[in-house]
């Protein structure tokens, strides 16, 4: 740590790392409530609706607060200079964790928008924006005061305000359920196929930088195309998600083209990984942040890259559209992309902040190891039961209980797989909330 | 190629890339006033919108596909299960879910809200979608169905069966609802009398039956899904 300021980002990544053991409490809550039998005294006041509208809340807001500590942490460095307000960021992080424990108690009251993912009640939305405003101006004013650009801070700024910019479009009611959805998807999709992928890009070229020592201009060269590709495909590949809907058929078109074009930056992305690491200048000192970059973009590829580009093609998507396929996908992709992404910055900047040079790596790497072996499992479990319900309902046409009662016995597997992850889970969030200096080898 | 190639590669795929996205979007809300049929979007389907997200439904449930997937989706719910269907399993979820292994909760929704549901279920299932979900496309029978038909010949009594709603709550060979029994074998246990006699008034047999009398088929229909269902050994 070379900043006072970039201490803030240690308070982001603990609460989000707290957040995101919540967020997989409430996933064990669904994934048992969808192979055995919750009893109806117990539906009728804690639905399976509530638990899951918990459960992706959560998993948005710590994988936001764990952007925004990374952003604090990487912008001194990158500027060379403070960061414009510590008190900016500290109210910042206040308003955004108290909104979200607002959030979450009124889903337990149905106080909710009731729109999957974006449940949360507009009021709580102002305060997001208000805080998203507060973010983007405290980061923005450190570049702008230090007149230092790179293309790492241009692309960090420019992924954060097109995420907020997207957010609007979650927040009015909309008459028509098409048209609803039609938005719906300007804030997922383009997020996590858009804006969240150059917030990472960005952080990811720069631990790459300072773990390899590669030259800036190598690495920031890179980044652009990357970014270039992930745009060009992932804007008009919004359209995968608009070919039922009731839109224009020509989005089978497009929609189909450029998705299936999507995993190219993705596999760019990890060649260019690869390449660095043979050309890199320094000696890598903690093994473990290496290795969880590496699984960051091997996982990336096969969660975001293979898994939704199996599922992309309108032929294949008529039948596995709305599916456990779906949620084979959306688990190991964002585990792979985002979820490892935050890991890797996590086990990159806490050690620095508590000034441990190098850490000890023992618990890291069983957590670590734990972790991506149970999620890979679980997207395969996930992914067998969204086969069956395919061909059983969808192909066959039998009842969608007949359907799941074939399925029962996956998504059991895939409780007992997600209590291995949250296993894995509890040793890594110890591990770097106790972070210990390495032991010296002996002499 | 130098980092100022590649900026360039990154202006111009994305802009290009923009410029199609908002051309297309703009197009698209010329033809989803069609294609959703928007003259038939009545404030009563708005208000069902409402309730609809007011209750959190779609945390379950998933609608042209999109949701949680804990709960069949509801586009064609209409066409799958009809009106009264979406009232009763509203209305009392214990009760119309009492025997499946995964239940719906008891929101305490209002008549006026169910009403309003029911009108927006209606828009949202003669939106033109391509055909999707693939489970309730009327343009091919499910195979299930084909096994049935076939096994059955040509019988006026499995078009009664198909067509009266009886599969909203009863399967044959896994196809249908699971509210009441499955009746592939339900000849071996009843005969063509008995059977009558409980489609027209289940209580009389079992008083606590939770099967409603058919009073709308005629006197031709009871006797020919009677005479289907008796075969079905």
């Amino acid at each position: 740590m070379e900043y006072r300021s970039q201490k803030i980002a240690y308070w982001y990544f603990a609460i989000a790392l707290l957040l995101f053991t919540l967020q997989v409490v409430m996933g064990l809550w669904l994934a048992y409530s969808y192979s055995f039998t919750v009893p109806q005294s117990i539906v009728d006041v804690f639905p399976f609706s509530t638990a899951r509208a918990m459960h992706t809340n959560l998993l948005v807001l710590w994988m936001l607060l764990g952007f925004m500590g990374g952003t604090y942490y990487i912008v001194p460095e990158e500027t060379r200079s403070e960061i414009y307000s510590a008190k900016l960021a500290w109210i910042q992080l206040i308003a955004l964790v108290a909104t979200g424990v607002a959030a979450l108690v009124g889903f337990l009251f149905g106080w909710t928008q009731g729109r999957p993912l974006l449940e949360i009640p507009t009021t709580l939305d102002i305060v997001v924006v208000i805080g998203a405003l507060i973010f983007l101006f405290n980061v923005g004013m450190t570049m702008f005061k230090a007149k230092r650009w790179t293309a790492i801070q241009g692309t960090l700024l420019g992924g954060l305000l097109f995420l907020a910019l997207l957010y609007l479009f979650g927040i009015p009611f909309y008459d028509n359920e098409v048209i609803d959805w039609y938005y719906w998807w300007w804030v997922i999709h383009l997020w996590v196929e858009g804006a969240w992928e150059l917030v990472t890009a960005a952080i990811f070229a720069f631990v790459l930088m300072k773990l390899t020592g590669v030259d800036r201009q190598v690495v920031e060269k890179w980044l652009y195309v990357e970014i270039g590709l992930f745009l060009f495909t992932g804007i008009v590949g919004t359209g995968h998600h608009y070919y039922w809907i009731g839109a224009p058929r020509y989005w089978l078109w497009f929609g189909g083209i450029f998705s299936a074009l999507e995993p190219l930056p993705i596999l760019l992305m990890l060649i260019d990984t690869m390449h660095h690491v043979k050309q890199r200048r320094l000696e890598i000192k903690n093994q473990l942040t290496w290795t969880i970059a590496i699984g960051c973009a091997v996982m990336h590829m096969i969660g975001a890259g293979v898994w939704g580009f199996m599922h992309t093609l309108p032929q294949i998507n008529y039948y596995t559209h709305g599916s456990q396929v779906t949620v084979s996908h959306g688990h190991l992709a964002f585990f792979g992309a985002y979820a490892l992404l935050n890991i890797m910055v996590f086990y990159y900047a806490m050690p620095k902040i508590k000034g441990i040079e190098v850490y000890d790596p023992s618990r890291g790497k069983v957590a670590f190891w734990t972790m991506c072996t149970a999620m890979m499992l679980m997207g395969l479990s996930f992914g067998i039961a969204g086969v069956v319900q395919t061909y059983v309902e969808r192909v066959l046409g039998m009842g969608y209980m007949v359907a799941q009662s074939y399925m029962r016995l996956w998504l059991g597997v895939t409780f007992v797989l997600g209590l291995c992850f949250f296993a894995g889970l509890l040793i890594m969030v110890a591990d770097l909330l106790f972070l210990r200096p390495a032991r010296k080898a002996a002499a | 190629m130098t980092k100022k190639t590649a900026f360039w590669i990154f202006l111009a795929g994305t802009l290009s890339s923009g410029i199609l996205f908002l051309w297309l979007t703009w197009d698209t809300h010329q033809q989803v006033q069609a294609l959703s049929h928007v003259d038939k979007l009545s404030d009563k389907v708005v208000a069902g919108k409402r309730a609809f997200e007011k209750y959190n439904c779609n945390d379950c449930h998933t609608i042209l596909g999109f949701g949680a997937y804990y709960a069949p989706d509801l586009t064609k719910v209409v066409q799958r299960i009809g009106e009264d269907g979406i009232r009763f399993r509203i209305k009392d979820p214990g009760k119309a879910l009492a025997s499946s292994w995964r239940k719906m909760p008891n929101l305490k929704v209002s008549e006026a809200e169910i009403d309003n549901l029911v009108a927006f279920f209606t828009w949202v299932g003669n939106i033109d979608n391509g055909d999707w979900p693939p489970q309730d496309s009327k343009k091919r029978l499910s195979r299930s169905e084909e096994i049935m038909v076939a096994g059955a010949g040509v019988s006026p009594g499995a078009a009664v069966f198909q067509s009266r709603g009886c599969m909203n709550c009863h399967s044959l060979h896994g196809a249908g609802g699971t509210f009441g029994p499955a009746l592939d074998t339900i000849g071996r246990k009843l005969s063509l009398e008995q059977i009558e006699h409980y489609i027209k008034n289940p209580k009389a047999v079992n008083t606590k039956a939770l099967m409603p009398a058919q009073t709308t088929l005629s006197e031709k229909e009871f006797e020919e899904v009677a005479a289907f269902l008796a075969n079905l050994k």
